[in-house]
């Protein structure tokens, strides 16, 4: 005949997690909360809620044309695998937006409407734009706007970079300058 | 029935948000180098990892004349005699998805 093994009692701890197990899970509730004011923050960042973009340069005149350039993030460019980017936000003035087709973006002068840079997409009241940054950026460097109107002309304007995003210009200071 | 619609609704909007951050991610990347006998190697492509078979590639002069009007092959690559003039090299996948490469940044071998 066996005898069934003494049970040795649970250590306190034990005893405690034991009873209060399904209790304490409850806890876990809380861990999203913890992610709420990030998420919410980016969600009337993307909707636009909190302005075009975490931080807004300003007016750029463009011939006859002007728009409000924005920082969609207040950062340095974030890699990608076509290099660092920087992405930026613009809004066309209230009177250009029938008349801009397209609006381009680019550090330093473009040579060519061809090689205008980069193009914002989305709706004249807030249109987006990834801009590659070189590494051998200059930190006096300009960003140039390029607009094409529906008539068929161009106009130019540009923006000093550090105005544009002291965040990348400090990136590129920690970078130092590449050979 | 509505169940049905509004299930099909969220499902076009997830599909639709998984596929907008694909189109955000898909910048074009191009690079050249040299290589022997005067020669110039360029390869293009896109971030999410597609080659660029057929885009146009120009070879232009700072002067803004074309030198050498080109696709890329199906390989991706293009190989062309180095030019006598100054020049950089463009990849131009359509309007605002263009890189530039300066004669200056192309790697001598």
């Amino acid at each position: 005949m066996s005898k069934p093994a003494a049970a040795t009692p649970p250590s306190p701890l034990r005893a405690f997690w034991l009873k209060w197990r399904f209790h304490i899970n409850v806890l876990l509730l809380l861990v999203p909360l913890g992610f709420m004011p990030k998420y919410f923050a980016d969600a009337a960042l993307f909707r636009g809620d909190t302005g075009l973009g975490e931080r807004v340069v300003g007016d750029v005149q463009v011939g006859p044309w002007s728009l409000k350039l924005a920082e969609f993030r207040n950062e340095g460019p974030r890699p990608d695998p076509a290099g660092p980017m920087k992405s930026f936000n613009a809004a066309l003035c209230a009177t250009c937006a029938e008349q801009v087709k397209a609006t381009y973006l680019r550090i330093g002068k473009p040579r060519s409407l061809r090689a205008a840079g980069v193009i914002f997409f989305g709706t004249p009241y807030r249109m987006g734009a990834a801009l590659p940054i070189p590494e051998r950026t200059p930190v006096d460097a300009e960003l140039w706007v390029t607009m094409e109107g529906w008539d068929g002309t161009t106009h130019q304007g540009s923006v000093p970079l550090s105005q544009a995003s002291p965040a990348t210009i400090a990136w590129l200071n920690k970078q130092g300058v590449k050979p | 029935m509505t169940l049905m619609r509004l299930t099909r609704a969220c499902g076009v909007l997830l599909l639709s948000a998984g596929f907008s951050t694909v189109a955000l991610a898909h910048n074009p990347m191009f690079e050249c180098k040299e290589i022997p006998g005067e020669q110039i190697q360029c390869t293009g492509g896109f971030s999410d990892g597609s080659g660029a078979p057929g885009v146009t590639l120009d070879v232009i002069g700072y002067d803004e004349t074309i030198l050498l009007p080109g696709k890329l092959g199906q390989d991706s690559t293009l190989t062309f005699k180095k030019p006598a003039a100054e020049f950089y090299v463009l990849f131009d996948a359509g309007p605002g998805h263009v890189v530039e490469i300066d004669q200056a940044d192309i790697q001598p071998q």
